[in-house]
């Protein structure tokens, strides 16, 4: 009995670690590869630290302090969003990489109304976010038209319409919306008026209730792939294509509705960042913050767990935040965290390289009958 | 004795698929071993073809014991091995895949195709296996591409050549070519193993017979003292009760098809004017060798490709222009003819496997919500009922075996409990005791009057268990028969295109 009880333990803990080793093994052996390009960048003289001080400062930067954890929170909220985004088009097969494009469209149409729409706050805030997510919606919406109509790859489309989406801004700012109450030649919207602002949740601190919402979607996303016929739909879609359309389940209105929540929720990042922290559309800023490219980093690390998105997400945007504290303590570029969590992005996905070179090797040996 | 495997042993996890096994070969002699699927006798081949490695035990050939860590060394020790799935380049020639891997040169770099040719005819002609070199492969019927296959085996020197299913693909007249080429390569002096759970072919063709059950040796003799009956009850550890279908009335019809036409590529329709019809309380089988139109014909009537001229009605449905889930509705649930492309997908859990298109019931969900409790507890009563051999609900589908994944589709799609049943290769690849179940499986479903419609490349499958039989030739039926009124042979013969001479009803 006693020994049974134990077995089950070791075996829950044994199918936790199954989960987990993956991603857990490559930081490591991404912060080797860090380690390594530290040792490297250290050569100058005048700066000269050890390997686990930097890593020290690195954590401390991220995580050492409730002012530091709240501002990786921030910086971690729409990754969170842009993870979650990424997941739900990619867990039905469908390779979405346009959620840059798609928050952009969100953070635009967010901002326009937010600046210009009258009204209390409250409202101001609900309209600008629910317009912002629908027309991100309709924006990954019709590239999923293009693709069942006109057969266009979606892996391309999406990641072109990145860059309309971002030039269209660009203009909108440069332009139509731009700010001229101040000289000056940067491309910016007018600020938002302060009461269609989203509130902050410690006050002296840059975290806002966009991070609510970003618990919430994950729970959102949560329960549509447990509980939902859409959710087994769409999983069984992205599992196996065939299966799904032999067994009735209809193309055409999984993929749009899967795309369309896609692009929703990548906008609500982008809606959210306007509102909760920028409180205006900057030329640019979301493509340089590297957001959605982040976001599908952790969802490739995390395979597309919600839960597991949600903590590496918070993880990456760590590691970005402690990176900038390196340059300022240390004196190291921020580029060491890219570089660390770019490799641990690469060693996450060398075991469907490594699994799929295996398979190759076998089928080759007995093509060739095994003869040379 | 040529080859000798001693006390081989091979465990994964759990599970023993090879305990203590010995196994002997001599020069000239065909060794059949049969066994259930599952009951170890691939895991023995993969370990003897170096696939594997066996977690004990030895192999030894011509007194040497050997270590094989690929099929690079069991081929350079004279072993090979002609596959169940063909691995030839399709569209190379016949010459080009024999030679691959061991390739004759111009000087030391170039391929020398005029002499590939000329190696190819030479050796076709020693062995009395007649082939044209310069074919393309994808140009050749299924039986020429597997002797490329032996051929290539040929090539590379093997003695000792191990044959894995090879008569799963093949016609009646391409199976006796194909048992004349096997005895008159042991008559030259090769060692044949061949692995099979056909019964009849090892009685044809071997000379001794060794079987396997779940994972152990069971018994081993000559081919001459023993009879199908004892090897079956051998095999399965009981006894096969042979089927006797009773007459049945039928009851109007289910499935109705005329004139059905599908465009295929290059102006040649692949249904070509199709027309048949399924009646309630009837099993009807269509018999053809693959490729003549069977699975397109089964796309068109499920709904998942459009057809371009005739008419399909299911009951009272015309079902042109219907969508897949339409069709199901209307009546229509699919035993599909490859499991692991439409019949799952292998990294969903068994209960995803189990609620595809049950999942809409209103038992199983409400307003876009799946009930939990009702789903585990309807895979559940599926598994149990239908004998699906699993280690739990949250197991995936890719782990278990073909036997048991099938049984748990032909569980799904029988539940559908609706009038018509398609049953595409429903044994493909199972074990005896797995075909018996199914079989079952599908004459319950005719005795409720149901109407079945069976698509196998198994003709005893399709003799015994259809009340009716059409042949399939080039996408146009080439013969309709009763229970009874037509042998293998006339079948046949009429798959290959001929005509059945005189023995044609209706």
């Amino acid at each position: 009995m006693e020994a049974k009880k134990t077995n089950y333990f070791v075996n829950a803990l044994k199918t936790i670690w199954d989960g987990i080793k993956q991603p857990v093994v490559a930081t490591f052996l991404g912060l080797i590869v860090g380690a390594i390009v530290i040792l490297i960048a250290n050569i100058s003289p005048d700066i000269n630290v050890g390997i686990l001080e930097v890593y020290a400062e690195l954590f401390k930067g991220a995580f050492g302090s409730g002012y530091y954890i709240m501002a990786s929170l921030t910086r971690a909220t729409p990754i969170i969003f842009c993870a979650m985004a990424t997941a739900f088009a990619w867990r039905a097969g469908y390779i979405n990489i346009g959620v840059e494009g798609q928050m952009i469209v969100g953070a635009l149409v967010a901002t326009c109304i937010a600046v210009y729409m009258p009204g209390p706050g409250i409202v101001v805030i609900l309209v600008s976010l629910l317009a912002g997510i629908v027309a991100g919606g309709l924006y990954a919406l019709l590239a999923a038209w293009l693709n069942l109509n006109f057969g266009a790859s979606l892996v391309i489309i999406t990641l072109m319409m990145n860059y309309v989406a971002n030039y269209f801004a660009s203009y909108m700012v440069s332009f139509p919306i731009k700010d001229n109450t101040v000289t000056g030649i940067t491309a910016q919207s007018m600020e938002i008026p302060a009461d269609a602002r989203l509130p902050r949740l410690v006050t002296g601190n840059t975290i806002h209730f966009g991070f609510i919402l970003a618990i919430l979607v994950t729970l959102f996303l949560l329960f549509i792939v447990k509980k939902t016929i859409f959710g087994y739909e769409s999983k069984m879609s992205g599992l196996n294509p065939f299966f799904a359309i032999y067994g009735g389940v209809k193309r055409a209105k999984v993929m749009f509705l899967t795309m369309f929540l896609s692009g929703a929720v990548g906008a609500l990042a982008g809606g959210v960042e306007v509102l909760g922290l920028k409180y205006r559309y900057i030329d640019n800023m979301l493509a340089s913050g590297n957001y959605a490219w982040t976001g599908l980093q952790a969802a490739l690390i995390a395979n597309l767990n919600p839960v597991g998105m949600f903590f590496t997400s918070i993880f990456l945007a760590g590691l970005q935040q402690g990176g900038a504290a390196l340059q300022r303590k240390v004196d190291l570029p921020l580029e060491i965290s890219t570089i660390i969590q770019c490799s641990i992005t690469l060693f996450v996905s060398v075991k469907f390289t490594w699994n799929l070179i295996k398979k190759k090797k076998m089928q080759k040996a007995i093509a060739e009958g095994g003869n040379k | 004795m040529l080859l000798e495997m001693k006390n081989i042993t091979k465990v994964y996890g759990s599970l023993v698929a090879n305990d203590n096994i010995n196994l002997t070969l001599n020069k000239g002699e065909i060794l059949a071993v049969v066994g259930e699927n599952g009951a170890g006798k691939s895991t023995l081949m993969k370990i003897l073809y170096g696939l594997e490695k066996p977690t004990g035990g030895e192999i030894i050939i011509d007194g040497e014991k050997q270590n094989f860590k690929s099929p690079h060394d069991a081929m350079h020790h004279g072993i090979g091995m002609v596959q169940q799935h063909f691995m030839l380049f399709d569209t190379f020639t016949v010459a080009e895949n024999i030679v691959y891997g061991k390739e004759p040169k111009k000087g030391s770099l170039f391929f020398n195709r005029n002499k590939a040719v000329e190696i190819v005819k030479e050796l076709s002609e020693k062995y009395g296996l007649e082939i044209d070199p310069t074919l393309k492969v994808n140009e050749c019927p299924v039986g020429l591409q597997q002797r490329v296959e032996i051929l290539k085996v040929l090539y590379q020197d093997a003695d000792i050549i191990i044959f894995d299913e090879p008569s799963a693909v093949l016609t009646p007249q391409e199976v006796s070519e194909l048992i004349k080429t096997m005895k008159n390569l042991a008559a030259m002096g090769k060692s044949l193993i061949i692995v099979t759970h056909k019964l009849q072919e090892v009685m044809d063709v071997s000379d001794r017979v060794m079987i396997m059950r779940s994972g152990k040796f069971v018994k081993e003799m000559p081919t001459s003292e023993t009879s199908i009956e004892e090897m079956s009850f051998l095999m399965v550890g009981r006894r096969i009760i042979d089927k006797e279908v009773k007459e049945q009335a039928t009851t109007g019809k289910v499935l109705d098809i005329e004139n059905l036409v599908l465009h295929g590529e290059g102006g040649k329709n692949v249904l070509d004017g199709l027309s048949m019809n399924v009646e309630a309380g009837e099993i009807v089988g269509i018999a053809g060798v693959s490729g003549n139109g069977q699975s397109e014909l089964i796309e068109c009537i499920t709904g998942l490709k459009p057809f371009d001229g005739g008419e399909v009605r299911l009951l009272e449905t015309d079902i042109k222009g219907k969508s897949v889930g339409q069709i199901r509705e209307a009546g229509c649930a699919c035993i599909p003819e490859d499991r692991y492309l439409y019949g799952c997908a292998s990294k969903a859990t068994l209960v995803e496997t189990s609620i595809m298109a049950h999942y809409e019931k209103s038992e199983l969900s409400s307003h876009g919500l799946l009930k939990d409790k009702a789903v585990k507890s309807f895979t559940q009563d599926l598994i149990d009922r239908y004998d699906v051999r699993t280690s739990g609900l949250s197991q995936k589908a890719g782990e278990l075996s073909g036997g048991n994944i099938q049984k748990l589709i032909v569980a799904r799609e029988i539940e559908q409990n609706s009038p018509l049943l398609i049953a595409a290769e429903p044994t493909r690849g199972v074990d005896i005791g797995a075909i018996e179940f199914i079989h079952n499986k599908l004459l319950e479903k005719r005795a409720k009057g149901d109407a079945v419609l069976l698509i196998s490349s198994e003709l005893s499958e399709i003799m015994t268990l259809s009340d009716r039989i059409y042949v399939i030739y080039e996408g146009k039926i080439a013969g309709e028969f009763r229970r009874g009124h037509v042998t293998e042979e006339q079948l046949g013969l009429l798959m290959m295109g001929g005509k059945a001479d005189g023995s044609k009803e209706n």
